[in-house]
């Protein structure tokens, strides 16, 4: 175990997950999912499509409804409260959910940039809409966290002038515009020309160097195991594996997740 | 054969004034209710979206004609005497509000789910992504088919001669009963609707240029 896991491993908890289980109608999605994500970690999720990854990813941030189970930002719960006498669950108001979703940045496959705004535009939204910045303010902030993005040059252009690698990094610098307590990325280079991945991946590493808390949806096996403090190993919705990459990748305990890593290897063989 | 024209322009141009003010009064109204309609269909509770989807099958339902008889001669037994060019703008707004709310709720639902999701990651609540994010570019979607409920508009118009407003269908009849010319003055009439329904064409593909996000 190297230094830096162990002091992460003394950090305090920053997403707190207890007995997550969601249904779309009658099928189970997730079930009772519990883990934690502690303050500057950086866990992966990897697994099977269909697996409830993404699920379990757009829970933490209340994209989709939960109706089991616990999250806590910070603390705070997420998306319902519990009376503790009743145990009745109630959702919890649209603006501290808006609250709440403001300390979690999250980036999509997809990018979902405004495309009528510039690329400083789109990072500066967010510090003026809900932060309440000065836009003079808040644009400068933009152009600085874009130019540590590798976009300085790019400010003024619009989502369809740019590449996909740009486009995505111009939606971490969105993310990261919100100053949020965690960033949530949902497989964010699976949509990427495989030569504009690394660019975005440098990114995100450079993001785990700066202690940025992080969990993260990927097929990028090479990534999770050189960048990931902990990898959550998911299949039909239930978290079967989880530990330091060295241990899943080296040494996997059940029979899917040898399975899951021997498919893989294969895949990079062809 | 345009001595005819020529000497009834004035008369024409009285006509086509009122066409005017009532296609713009019919279509402000029929832009603000037919983004009401859309609203309550696509945000509203229950007995909003029921309300708005009745309103609609009813007005496509029925011809423009009927709605303007209905306005022009039942409605002063009810005890609403309005004269015809509010009423018959009114009438027309409410009519075409029908199809423009169509157009607004299918551009709104033309913005892509992701656009909602990242407004609301980043911790905008939903008017903030309406007028921030979603009207924006929906506006762009719905240009085009705006415009062409528009035209449908200005002929919409031409059904007030009915009721007794001069507009320049009403105007041109007149000169017809009085000069026997209904080639020529029909023929001024109908070159004159094309050319404001070609003007409002041509601002709609101006504008479509100009707001598209790439140049």
């Amino acid at each position: 175990m190297s230094i830096d896991s162990v002091t992460a491993a003394l950090a305090p908890v920053e997403i707190d997950i207890r007995g997550l289980s969601k249904w779309f109608g009658a099928h189970q999605v997730l079930k009772e999912m519990s883990t934690e994500v502690r303050l500057g970690e950086a866990v992966v999720v990897i697994g099977p499509s269909g697996s409830g990854k993404t699920t379990f990813l757009r829970c933490i941030n209340l994209l989709e409804q939960f109706e089991q189970g616990e999250i806590r930002i910070g603390g705070e719960a997420m998306g319902y409260l519990v009376d503790p006498q009743t145990g009745r669950r109630t959702r919890r108001t649209e603006r501290d959910i808006a609250r709440m979703r403001a300390q979690v940045g999250m980036v999509f496959q997809s990018f979902n940039l405004f495309p009528h705004m510039t690329a400083l535009k789109n990072v500066a939204l967010g510090p003026v809409r809900v932060n309440g910045m000065r836009r003079d303010e808040a644009e400068a902030l933009a152009a600085s966290l874009l130019a540590r993005v590798g976009l300085a040059d790019k400010v003024d252009a619009v989502p369809g002038q740019l590449s996909g690698g740009q486009q995505q990094r111009v939606a971490i610098a969105r993310a990261l515009a919100m100053r949020p307590k965690a960033i949530l990325l949902d497989e964010v280079t699976s949509a990427l020309d495989p030569e504009l991945v690394g660019e975005v991946l440098d990114v995100m590493r450079q993001l785990v160097q700066d202690g940025m808390t992080m969990v993260i949806v990927t097929h990028e096996m090479a990534f999770a195991r050189a960048f990931a403090h902990k990898v959550l190993f998911m299949a039909d919705g239930e978290l079967i594996e989880h530990g330091p990459p060295a241990q899943l990748f080296g040494d996997p305990k059940t029979a899917r997740l040898q399975a899951f890593l021997k498919r893989f290897k294969e895949g990079y063989q062809l | 054969m345009f001595d005819i024209l020529i000497a009834s322009f004035p008369l024409l141009m009285r006509g086509v004034w009122i066409t005017l003010l009532l296609t713009g009064s019919g279509a402000i109204v029929a832009t603000i209710f037919g983004v009401v309609i859309a609203c309550a269909q696509l945000f509203g509770g229950i007995v909003l979206r029921i309300a708005a989807e009745a309103y609609l099958y009813i007005v496509r339902g029925v011809p423009l004609l009927v709605l303007l008889f209905a306005m022009y001669y039942a409605l002063p037994y009810a005890g609403v005497d309005l004269d015809p060019m509010s009423g018959g703008a009114l009438v027309i707004g409410l009519y075409f509000a029908a199809f423009m709310a169509e157009v607004f709720r299918g551009a709104i639902l033309a913005v892509p789910n992701g656009q909602w999701e990242a407004g609301r990651t980043i911790g905008l609540r939903t008017p903030r992504i309406v007028t921030d994010i979603i009207l924006p570019q929906a506006l762009r979607v719905a240009g085009p088919p705006y415009i062409n409920t528009v035209i449908m508009l200005v002929k919409g118009t031409s059904l007030v001669s009915i009721i007794g407003l001069a507009d320049v269908t009403f105007v041109g009849r007149q000169i017809v009963e009085r000069t026997l010319a209904p080639f020529e003055v029909f023929g001024g009439v109908a070159v004159i609707y094309f050319v404001i329904c070609f003007a409002l064409s041509r601002c709609g593909a101006y504008l479509e240029r100009r707001t598209s996000y790439v140049h």
